[in-house]
C-alpha cells in the first residue's frame, strides 16, 4: 500500500469538493436562500454595529474605522471554519442516530474524512463581506499599504483562523460525551460576536480569562495588532501563529479521542 | 492461516441506569450510577479465507459490537483479534484497506452523488489501479444491471438500488472480508434473491471471505454453510447447519391446511398440543406444528388432529433453519 | 381535562430537559461570557460618549434592558423552525399530523416544559441577581404585573412568528438559510441586540410599525417604567395584543394553506 501524504489528502479534497459543489447546484432553491441568509446576516451585524458606533468617534482610543477593521477581521478568519468544518454542526444528530460509524470504516483519516464530506459554499460571501469590509476601513485610516502589510494580513488571518477552527472542533467533540451538545456548539459558534471587540475595553481579569483561558481574542484583536497598531505590537500578537497552530492539534486530538471513545459505548 | 483469528475475546461497557419519572429524573441531576455490561463475553473463532459465515443472535447479543472489533473501531477489553495478521485496533486504517463493510441501512455512499461519482471516489481513496478498476466495473457489469444506477443519485435510489449500490462499493477495492450486517432487512423477495445471487457470485469469484449477521434465515440457507450463534455475549454454536440440525433429528415439522380463520385454529392447535410451537404462515395459509418425535409421534398427531379439524392439506418436513434458530434462541444447545 | 394532555408534554419536557444537565451549565457559562461583553462594551461607549445618558437611557438602563432581553431571548428561544423543519424533511411530520391534536398546539406544548425550564433555571436567577446588583434601579411595582401580562403575549407572538417561518420550510428544503433570516430580522428590528432608543429617527419610525419590537422591546420598557401611565400602558398592550392575534390568524391560515404542500412532496 501507497503512503497517503499529504499530496494524497489534497487530491481527495478537491475531488470531493468539485462534486459537492456540483451537486449543491442541483439544489437551486436551497442555494439562493441560503445565499440570502447569509447576506442577510452581515448586513444585520453591519448594521447593528453602525447604530451602536456611529455616534462616537472613538471608544476606548479606538476610531470608528479601526473597530471596522477589527470587525472585518473577524469576519474573514471566521470564514474557513464556516466553509470547511461545516459537518461539525451535524456531528451531534450523526451520533445520536448512529449513523456516525459509517465514517469509521474507510482507511483514510477520520477526522478528515468526516469533514470533508461537506463544504458550504455560503461561507464565500462572508469572506466577500469582509475583505470588502476592510479594504473600505483600510482607506480610512492612516496605515500605508505595501504588499509587506498585506502578506502579514494573510498569514495572521489564516492563523487566527485556526483558533476558531480549534474552539468549534473541541465543541463539536463534546457531543461524544454529553448529550445535548448543541448548546455548547452555539456558544463556541457565539464567540466570534465577542471576538470583533478590541480587547482594552475589558478588565484586566477579563483581559486575562479571554486571552488564556477562553482564548477569543486570538480570533481578531492580537493578530490583527500587527497592521493596526505597527508600532506597538505585544508579544502575543507574534505568537498567535503558535497559537493557532497549538490549538488546532490539541482540538484535533479531543475530536479523534472521542470518536474512538464513543465507538466504544457501543449502539 | 486463518484469516480472522479471535481468541477469548471479551468487552465490557459501562452504561447509565436512568431513574425514572420526575423524582428520579431530578435525582439524576446530583448523583448517577453506572453499571457494567458484558456486551461480548469470552468469544473465539477462526474464520478461513473464502468462507462465508452467518454470524446470529437476538437483538441485543452482541454481534455488532463483535463486528466493531474486527473492523477496528472498537478495542476489545481483553483477548486477541488478529485480522489478515494485523490487530484492528492499533492499526485501524491500514485493516480498512483490506476490509469492506455494509451496515445495514446506513448507506456509506456520498448521498448527494451519482454513484459512478461515488465509485471515483472510493477508487482513489483505497488507491485502486485503473486496471483493477476497470476490471471489477466489467464483473459488477457481468453480474448485475449496474447501468442504470450508475448515473443516479443515491438519495434517489430505492432502498433495493442503495443496498445493491452499497455492497458493490464494500466489493470495489476487493478487500480480503466484507462484512455484512442485515443486508437484506426491509427488502421484497426479487430484491433479496438478487442481493443474495449477488453476494454468492462476488465470494466465489473473489475468494472474499463474508462475514454476515441477519435475521432472515432465507440469507442463511441461501449463502452459508458455516453459522455462529451468541447470545447474550456468549457463543452458543459454531458449526455447521446440517450439524446443528442432527441436535433436532428428533424434530418434525408438519404442515397442515384446515378449514376456518387461519388465526383461531393456530390457537386451537397450540392448546391442543401445549408442548409443541404451532405458527401460521399467512401467505400459504400453512399452519406448522414443530413435533418431538420424542415425545408423540407426527402420525399419531395427525390422527388426533384430524378428529378435531377438516385437514384439506398435509407436509411432512424436516426442522426448518429458522426453527432451530428460534429453538436456540429460546433453550440454548445443550 | 383538556389541559391535562397539554400538561402532559409540559412534564415530559421537563423530565427531558432535566437529564441534560450540562447543558445548563453550558448555558449559563454562555450567558456569562456575553453579559461580560456586553457589560464591557457599553461601559466603554459611555466613556466615550463623555454624558451619563445616551439617547435617553442611562448606562444602568441600558444594561439592564440588554441583560434582561437576552434573558428574555434564550427564555422564548424554543428552535421551533428547526424542528418543523426537520420532520419535515424526514417525513416524521406526517405521523405528528396524525396524532388528535393539532400540530400548531403540540409543538407548542411539546416544548413548554423547556419553557418552564428556561424560566426557573435562567430567567429568573438572571432577574434577581440584575435586581440586587443594580440596587432597586428595576422598579418594584405594578408595573411588574404588566410585565408578566406582555411576557406572555411575546411568547404568542414569537411562536406565531416561528410558526410562519417554520410554515416556508414546506416549500424549500433550506432549513438553514430559512431560520438565519427569521433570526437576525427578529434579533436586530426587536431591539434585542441594540435598544430600539438608540436607532436613527427613521428606522424607529419602520420598526414601530412592525410586530418585531412587541416581542423584546415592549415587555422591557414596561417593566423599566417606574411610573406607569394608563394610557401608556394601554397602548403597549394594544399593540401587542394586535400583532399576537393578527399573527396567530396569519400562521393558522398559512399553515392550512400550506398544508397540501405536504401531500405533494409524499411526505
Amino acid at each position: 500500500m501507497k503512503r497517503k501524504g499529504l499530496c494524497f489528502y489534497l487530491r481527495i479534497y478537491r475531488k470531493i469538493l468539485a462534486q459537492d459543489l456540483k451537486s449543491k447546484m442541483s439544489y437551486r432553491a436551497d442555494f439562493i436562500i441560503s445565499t440570502l441568509g447569509m447576506i442577510f446576516t452581515n448586513i444585520s451585524g453591519f448594521v447593528g454595529f453602525w447604530i451602536l458606533f456611529r455616534n462616537f468617534p472613538s471608544i476606548n482610543g479606538w476610531s470608528y474605522y479601526e473597530m471596522l477593521f477589527l470587525y472585518g477581521f473577524s469576519l474573514v478568519s471566521i470564514t474557513p471554519v464556516q466553509c470547511m468544518f461545516d459537518n461539525n454542526w451535524s456531528l451531534r444528530q450523526q451520533v445520536y442516530s448512529g449513523d456516525f460509524i459509517k465514517y469509521c470504516f474507510r482507511p483514510i483519516n477520520l477526522f478528515f474524512y468526516y469533514q470533508s464530506e461537506v463544504f458550504d459554499i455560503k461561507g464565500l460571501g462572508q469572506l466577500a463581506f469582509g475583505i470588502g469590509t476592510i479594504a473600505y476601513s483600510w482607506c480610512h485610516i492612516d496605515i500605508a499599504f505595501t504588499p509587506l502589510a498585506l502578506l502579514k494580513l494573510i498569514v495572521f488571518i489564516i492563523t487566527a483562523s485556526l483558533i476558531m477552527i480549534a474552539l468549534q472542533n473541541a465543541a463539536a467533540a463534546s457531543c461524544f460525551w454529553i448529550q445535548n451538545s448543541f448548546y455548547v456548539l452555539d456558544l463556541a459558534f457565539r464567540f466570534k460576536d465577542y471576538a470583533k471587540y478590541p480587547i482594552t475595553i475589558f478588565s484586566s481579569v477579563f483581559r486575562f480569562i479571554f486571552t488564556f483561558i477562553v482564548p477569543i481574542a486570538f480570533i481578531a484583536y492580537y493578530p490583527s495588532l500587527v497592521i493596526l497598531r505597527p508600532d506597538e505590537v505585544p508579544i502575543l500578537s507574534w505568537l498567535s501563529p503558535i497559537i493557532g497552530v497549538a490549538f488546532f492539534f490539541v482540538s484535533y486530538k479531543i475530536w479523534m479521542h472521542g470518536a474512538m471513545k464513543y465507538n466504544g459505548t457501543g449502539s | 492461516m486463518a484469516i480472522i483469528d479471535i481468541k477469548n475475546v471479551t468487552k465490557e461497557f459501562k452504561v447509565l441506569n436512568r431513574r425514572e419519572g420526575l423524582k428520579g429524573s431530578l435525582k439524576d441531576m446530583f448523583s448517577r450510577n453506572y453499571k457494567t455490561v458484558r456486551a461480548v463475553d469470552n468469544i473465539s473463532m477462526s474464520i478461513e479465507q473464502g468462507e462465508i459465515v452467518g454470524y446470529l443472535g437476538p437483538n441485543g447479543a452482541g454481534k455488532s459490537t463483535t463486528i466493531k472489533m474486527m473492523t477496528g473501531v472498537l478495542e476489545p477489553t481483553s483477548g486477541e483479534i488478529l485480522v489478515n495478521g494485523c490487530v484492528p485496533y492499533k492499526n485501524r486504517t491500514r485493516n480498512a484497506q483490506n476490509i469492506g463493510v455494509v451496515f445495514g441501512q446506513r448507506s456509506q455512499l456520498w448521498w448527494a452523488l451519482p454513484l459512478i461519482e461515488s465509485f471515483k471516489l472510493l477508487k482513489d481513496i483505497y488507491q485502486i489501479s485503473d486496471s483493477d478498476y476497470e476490471s471489477m466495473m466489467s464483473l459488477y457489469q457481468s453480474l448485475v444491471d449496474i447501468e442504470p444506477l450508475l448515473h443516479k443519485p443515491v438519495r434517489q435510489m430505492s432502498l433495493g438500488q442503495r443496498t445493491l449500490s452499497d455492497i458493490l462499493a464494500a466489493f470495489l477495492h476487493d478487500p480480503k472480508i466484507v462484512f455484512l450486517d442485515e443486508p437484506t432487512i426491509g427488502l421484497d423477495v426479487s430484491m433479496k434473491a438478487k442481493i443474495r445471487t449477488l453476494i454468492h457470485a462476488l465470494n466465489k469469484e473473489k475468494k472474499t471471505t463474508v462475514i454476515l449477521t441477519t435475521h432472515d434465515m432465507g440469507d442463511v440457507d441461501a449463502l452459508c454453510r458455516r453459522i455462529v450463534i451468541i447470545d447474550h455475549g456468549k457463543m452458543l454454536y459454531d458449526n455447521d447447519i446440517e450439524h446443528l440440525k442432527s441436535f433436532f433429528g428428533s424434530y418434525r415439522t408438519l404442515k397442515i391446511r384446515v378449514d376456518g380463520e387461519l388465526e383461531k385454529q393456530t390457537q386451537a392447535i397450540q392448546n391442543q398440543f401445549p408442548d409443541f410451537s404451532v405458527s401460521a404462515d399467512e401467505e400459504e395459509e400453512w399452519i406448522s406444528v414443530l413435533v418431538d418425535e420424542e415425545k408423540q409421534k407426527v402420525l399419531d398427531v395427525l390422527s388426533q388432529l384430524q378428529k378435531t379439524h377438516r385437514v384439506k392439506d398435509m407436509q411432512l418436513e424436516e426442522i426448518s433453519t429458522e426453527e432451530v434458530i428460534k429453538k436456540i434462541y429460546e433453550e440454548g444447545v445443550q | 381535562m383538556r389541559m391535562r394532555k397539554y400538561l402532559a408534554l409540559t412534564r415530559a419536557g421537563i423530565i427531558e430537559s432535566l437529564q441534560f444537565r450540562l447543558s445548563f451549565v453550558v448555558m449559563v457559562i454562555g450567558n456569562l461570557l456575553y453579559l461580560i461583553v456586553v457589560y464591557f462594551l457599553w461601559k466603554a461607549i459611555y466613556a466615550s460618549a463623555g454624558t451619563d445618558v445616551v439617547s435617553g437611557m442611562t448606562f444602568s438602563d441600558t444594561l439592564i434592558y440588554l441583560v434582561l432581553a437576552t434573558a428574555l431571548y434564550n427564555f422564548m428561544e424554543m428552535y421551533a423552525v428547526w424542528e418543523i423543519g426537520r420532520n419535515i424533511q424526514t417525513g416524521k411530520i406526517v405521523l405528528d399530523l396524525l396524532k388528535p391534536m393539532e400540530y400548531r398546539k403540540l409543538l407548542f406544548w411539546s416544548y413548554s416544559g423547556t419553557f418552564v425550564m428556561q424560566f426557573l433555571f435562567t430567567f429568573l436567577p438572571t432577574f434577581i441577581v440584575v435586581a440586587i446588583v443594580t440596587h432597586g434601579a428595576i422598579p418594584m411595582g405594578i408595573n411588574l404585573l404588566f410585565f408578566g401580562l406582555s411576557v406572555i403575549i411575546a411568547v404568542s407572538i414569537n411562536y406565531s412568528i416561528d410558526y410562519i417561518v417554520g410554515t416556508i420550510c414546506l416549500y424549500t428544503e433550506s432549513i438553514w438559510g430559512i431560520n438565519i433570516m427569521k433570526q437576525v430580522i427578529v434579533l436586530l428590528l426587536s431591539g434585542a441586540t441594540v435598544p430600539i432608543a438608540f436607532f436613527p429617527e427613521p428606522l424607529k419610525t419602520i420598526v414601530h410599525y412592525l410586530p418585531f419590537q412587541s416581542i423584546y422591546n415592549a415587555p422591557l420598557s414596561l417593566l423599566l417604567d417606574a411610573d406607569p401611565q394608563p394610557q401608556k400602558v394601554l397602548t403597549t398592550l394594544g399593540i401587542q395584543l394586535f400583532w399576537c392575534v393578527s399573527m396567530m390568524i396569519l400562521s393558522k391560515a398559512f399553515w392550512k394553506a400550506s398544508l397540501r404542500q405536504i401531500t405533494v412532496n409524499g411526505g
